[in-house]
């Protein structure tokens, strides 16, 4: 992990639209987005998709981003992504569903490229709710603090403590 | 940058739960945070992660038309703004103080002449004292000859009086 202040110089870097910049922000930071997509989708197709959308927005976005938390505005921006994919499943599967074809059970079975490999956490986590999930995911992979979650989500730090206490402590339970 | 390392999360708990409750779900925190250490998920593949690095190649390509044509606009609204200011500026003080307009050049001739609707008797009192003022102007410039040849001043006074008082008497009407 870079320092505070190799950071700062890089994110100044990307402002500028400076690609090797961009690329140490890549390198910096892919494996940890790109876990949160799959720790949220479950699916590697997915993920993949996600993490290019995710950083071909944020090189057209820097110039937007004014200070702060830079991995609370990156997250922010992933949580967005993945709320727009969500949206857009829902879209689907819903004229998936008036059609009643085939294709709803083709799209909606996962491929066996994809749960090739699944993990027992992966498992137990699709037990969980969506919410839940995300707060969990965002808390582990962005390293944000409590305080920092909650403003990304916009809502009370009391709340955030709560769901992410009730969550983790079920997931914990489910694991053992 | 990473705000986790900063807080302290039985302090953080302590303000919402009871403190055996903030210990107890501290433990459960870090304990599913091990968890979650100890399974980690899959790493992006490396030809993924060379395909974002082109695809934001391509997209600061396609980005920095849309830019050298903003900056040139600016640049060229920029520099026609100095020009005209300085071009105004320029005007301003070339101009210098202004010749008087024929309007300006109307007002001084007397309110009774400009007034009056007998063009021939003004005219003729025009001429008249036009030739009067020509007059007085020869005595003086005589005058002043004579005086660099010693004549008195007295002589200039009273032909410039003279004058002063046809011209008065002029605008008087």
């Amino acid at each position: 992990m870079a320092k505070s202040d190799d950071l700062a110089q890089i994110i100044v870097g990307c402002k500028k639209g400076d690609s090797r910049c961009l690329t140490q922000i890549v390198d910096m930071y892919a494996s940890r987005c790109y876990a949160y997509f799959y720790r949220l989708t479950g699916n590697r197709t997915v993920s993949d998709d996600l993490l290019s959308e995710l950083f071909v927005k944020l090189t057209e976005k820097f110039s937007s981003y004014k200070g702060g938390s830079f991995e609370g505005w990156l997250f922010r921006i992933a949580s967005n992504i993945f709320h727009d994919y969500l949206r857009g499943k829902h879209r689907r599967t819903k004229l998936f569903d008036a059609r009643k074809t085939q294709v709803e059970l083709e799209t909606t079975e996962p491929r066996r490229s994809d749960t090739e490999g699944v993990d027992k956490l992966q498992v137990q986590l699709a037990r969980l709710d969506a919410d839940t999930k995300e707060l969990i995911m965002l808390r582990f992979y962005s390293e944000l603090s409590f305080k920092e979650i909650a403003k990304v989500r916009s809502e009370p730090i009391g709340t955030t403590l709560s769901k992410l206490h009730r969550g983790l402590k079920r997931l914990r339970e489910m694991m053992e | 940058m990473n705000g986790q390392n900063q807080e302290n999360l039985e302090e953080l708990f302590e303000q919402f739960f009871a403190p055996e409750q903030a210990a107890s779900a501290v433990e459960d925190v870090c304990k599913a945070e091990q968890i979650l250490r100890e399974n980690p998920a899959p790493e992006p593949d490396e030809l993924l992660i060379a395909d974002i690095k082109w695809q934001i190649e391509e997209a600061l390509a396609a980005r920095k038309p849309a830019w050298t044509f903003r900056t040139v606009a600016y640049r060229v609204a920029v520099a026609a703004v100095i020009i005209v200011v300085a071009a105004i500026g320029i005007q301003l003080l070339q101009k210098g103080p202004q010749k008087p307009s024929k309007i300006e050049y109307a007002l001084m001739i007397p309110r009774a002449i400009w007034d009056s609707n007998d063009i021939s008797t003004a005219d003729a009192d025009l001429a008249l004292l036009t030739a009067e003022i020509r007059q007085v102007e020869d005595e003086v410039l005589t005058l002043e000859l004579g005086e660099r040849r010693g004549n008195g001043e007295r002589a200039v006074a009273e032909l410039e009086m003279q004058l002063i008082a046809i011209n008065s008497n002029f605008w008087e009407g």
